[in-house]
């Protein structure tokens, strides 16, 4: 069973960057969206979206580290050794989504943590479902559930407009 | 200093020049930021009597002490220069993405006067500003003129406030369209832009504020605004979101207040097709919106294929824009509203003159005032939705009748003489917003009142209190009881309520924070707003300092307005509102002359301004620190004369 981590849903995301800042609030008390370890990007008019660490499986910025700073924990969280880490970027180049990013201050990578299992930006986000805590196979059977929903709803009316 | 970026930018298009100079923290502490800053700038600086749409007056574009901290409703700016519309103190206020960025390029404001040789943009990032050519954005739509200059620019992270043809053609009600769905939209601030050949300002920086005691601001912010507890009054947290202000609509007709057939009726019988549950169950919605850091999302885009092609892009429903376009026009074509409302933004002219100078339009042509021939045949019977998209199309362009319904309903009525000034819905040359008064005394008053002409939005009082008192403002059982919380009551204890939120609501537009998470009811409580602003300067700030500086505020741009000519006789609501409503929950309902001004009456003794002229006294401007305005009157010759104290 896959590991669970933050998720969002690019059509119930406004697009507040409140998870930005409940983010940068909690883990170093401060304001600045740049301390988050969760990022917005919104594309008016259609769509906006946060981006928090994946987990990947085989993840990329692990492998490109030179300084073996990066580790994989136990729960799949990607860990930083601040000491060793030299915050050359090289796993911020790496990763595909932009979701490790140079701490503004001390300058080295830092990546969602998850808060341990509870993470806050999913805790206070605003928007029904835009932010999950959720593992993959979670996902994927809500998105079958709501393909069989509609399916239902699809025979159900028809079956209507034929009696 | 802290909370501010504590720098203002000032250009003159007409040489070029940019110069930084210091906002002092004197000033700051006085006037807080956005409508109070601007206030400020404006009245030292512009001399009275100067053309709105000349090199002289200025743009000011005024971000608050609080813009920009995270959280809801807290993104705002105001634009402010003396209003073409109407001829005195011009202001839009806007949410969004934009303010939060300005101050984060460097700047609590910027003042911009004069006039640029031939179309140019503004391109302000980290402290630099360029002028640059906008020959070829000239004449493009607002949307295209923001994508153009961010792929120009090479920064899909700056925000663009820009004006459309509106704005170009000196559309007297063109509106700023600043970032993707806010607009600085009333008192034709878009027409100043374009009168300086100003087509855009882009903003972008990476510039944080210095906050006296961030870790506080940050376990306030936890603690009390951004919790769900923290929004919890009738409108949140479903309402809005699930609605929008459309729901207003449907507010209205229930309660027989819906502005229908130019505010002749007070009920739509179409009204089904146009309520926020048709909208919301429609497939005409593909998303919401939001403000930054904002939890409510009114916000929504719209798209739709019969009868009219909408582009979402610009296919921005609320409230105000969707009742100017369809009740008040007898329309009941939803999709027709939307479309309407599209070409306003497209354009960028404000939705909510344009439809109620298109009413005023239908009206005349009822009665024969306007004729076939005058709108080359376009017919402008009551509810044809296609003339409503046409005139929309005409009023930017100012073609045919358009020209003339691009000057602001005063300015037809002026025109066609014959009476219709009776039914030319304004105040001050300001059209009126889709409120029906005549079931709301205490908000007619402040409407009828109000600095910026017919404007809903600087004192809400009636409905506001039927559930929930606001006793830290001084609003509780004892000055409000329960036997005057009626909307149909006009005596000194409503009066007293339109001061205090006036003065309330004065300090919001300078903070600058929206005022559907701040209404004393069920928004923010007054004292955590105090505390924020407190926190985030250092200051020893209470709300007693909150209201006397919304109060100073009233009064400056009280000032700016007498020098302009405004005196008792302007402070008034259109004739219409003195027949009574012919249907509905409030049928036969008026608000009579005499009873409007007895509360007026009583308003300027509240305020302690002259009750014969309604100028503020020496003695008012003087306890709110304001003697060199009551000099600067004096010498013009307005100052009240204090000869009957004696």
């Amino acid at each position: 069973m896959s590991d669970k981590f933050v998720i969002c849903n690019s059509d119930k995301c406004l697009g507040c960057g409140i998870c930005e800042f409940v983010c940068s609030a909690t883990k170093e008390r401060k304001l600045d969206p740049e301390f988050s370890r969760i990022r917005q990007v919104n594309f008016e008019p259609v769509g906006s979206m946060a981006i928090a660490c994946l987990l990947c499986e085989e993840p990329a910025c692990v492998a490109v580290c030179l300084r073996d700073a990066l580790f994989k924990d136990e729960k799949g969280v990607i860990r930083i050794d601040e000491y060793k880490c030299n915050g050359c970027g090289w796993c911020i180049r790496a990763c595909p989504f932009g979701a490790i990013t140079l701490h503004p201050t001390k300058k080295v990578a830092m990546t969602c943590d998850l808060c341990d299992g509870d993470p806050e930006c999913v805790k206070h986000c605003p928007f029904e479902d835009a932010l999950e805590y959720a593992t993959l196979e979670e996902i994927a059977h809500k998105l079958r559930k709501e393909a069989v929903d509609n399916i239902l709803r699809v025979i159900k009316s028809g079956a209507k407009g034929s009696s | 200093m802290f909370g501010y970026m504590g720098k203002i930018l000032r250009i003159d298009l007409t040489n070029r020049k940019i110069i930084e100079e210091p906002l002092e923290e004197s000033v700051a502490r006085k006037f807080i930021g956005g409508r109070g800053l601007g206030a400020h700038i404006l009245f030292n600086e512009l001399k009275p009597g100067i053309d709105p749409l000349g090199p002289e007056n200025k743009l000011v574009i005024a971000t608050g002490v609080i813009t920009g901290i995270p959280f809801p409703g807290n993104s705002g700016l105001n634009v402010m220069a003396k209003s073409p519309l109407t001829g005195i103190w011009g202001e839009a206020t806007s949410k969004g993405f934009f303010g939060p960025e300005l101050k984060a390029a460097g700047y609590d404001a910027i003042i911009i006067k004069g006039k640029a040789e031939k179309p140019v943009y503004l391109w302000i990032h980290d402290g630099e500003v360029e002028i640059r050519d906008a020959s070829h954005l000239w004449g493009k739509p607002t949307r295209e003129v923001q994508k153009i200059i961010k792929a120009e620019l090479k920064d899909d992270r700056a925000q663009v406030g820009c004006i459309g043809i509106g704005g170009e053609n000196l559309v007297k009600f063109a509106n700023i369209m600043l970032g993707f769905n806010h607009f600085a939209g009333r008192t034709g601030m878009g027409a100043v832009m374009g009168s300086k050949n100003l087509k855009a300002i882009a903003v972008r920086g990476t510039g944080k504020v210095r906050y006296a005691n961030e870790e506080k601001l940050v376990d306030l912010l936890l603690q009390k605004l951004i919790s769900k507890e923290a929004l919890n009054g009738p409108y949140f947290p479903d309402g809005l979101f699930k609605y929008g202000s459309l729901a207003d609509l449907d507010y209205w007709q229930e309660t027989g207040r819906l502005p229908t057939k130019n505010f002749r009726k007070s009920l739509f019988s179409g009204y089904a097709n146009l309520t926020a549950e048709t909208l919301t169950d429609s497939s005409y919605i593909i998303r919401h919106n939001t403000c930054p850091h904002c939890t409510v999302g009114c916000n929504r885009v719209t798209k739709a294929n019969t009868p009219y092609q909408l582009n979402p892009e610009y296919a921005l429903p609320e409230y105000e824009s969707t009742a100017a376009l369809s009740t008040l026009c007898m329309n009941d074509n939803l999709v027709a509203a939307l479309k309407a409302i599209e070409l306003c933004n497209k354009y960028g002219i404000d939705t909510m003159s344009t439809g109620v100078t298109i009413a005023f339009a239908m009206e005349c042509y009822e009665k024969g005032l306007i004729m076939k021939k005058d709108t080359e045949g376009l017919d402008l019977t009551w509810g044809n939705h296609e003339a409503i998209v046409q005139l929309v199309e005409q009023i930017a362009k100012r073609q045919g009748i358009g020209n003339l319904l691009a000057e602001g309903s005063r300015k037809v009525a002026e025109k066609l003489g014959g009476g219709t000034e009776d039914f030319a819905m304004h105040v001050k040359g300001m059209e009126f917003p889709l409120h029906d008064v005549r079931g709301m005394k205490g908000h007619g008053l402040g409407i009828a009142t109000s600095n910026r002409g017919a404007c809903h939005l600087q004192v809400e009082t009636d409905d506001m209190f039927e559930g929930q008192l606001a006793p830290d403002i001084g609003i509780d059982e004892k000055t409000f009881p329960k036997e005057h919380r009626d909307r149909l009551y006009a005596g000194p204890e409503k009066v007293k309520i339109v001061k205090i939120i006036g003065d309330l609501f004065a300090m919001f537009d300078s903070l600058v924070i929206c005022k559907w998470t701040t209404y004393p009811c069920g928004g923010y409580k007054t004292q955590t707003l105090a505390d924020v602003v407190a926190v985030a300067t250092g200051w020893n700030f209470t709300i007693d300092e909150l209201m006397k500086t919304g109060e100073r505020i009233i009064n400056l741009c009280r000032a700016f307005n007498v020098r302009e000519g405004i005196t008792r006789k302007d402070d008034k609501l259109p004739k219409r509102f003195s027949e009574p409503l012919p249907e509905g929950p409030y049928k036969g309902e008026a608000f009579s002359e005499d009873v409007f001004e007895g509360m007026l009456t009583q308003l300027y003794k509240l305020r302690g301004w002259d009750e014969k002229t309604g100028v503020p006294t020496r003695k008012k401007l003087e306890e709110l620190e304001l003697r060199y305005v009551a000099d600067d009157l004096e010498t013009l010759g307005k100052l009240p004369s204090e000869k009957r104290k004696k």
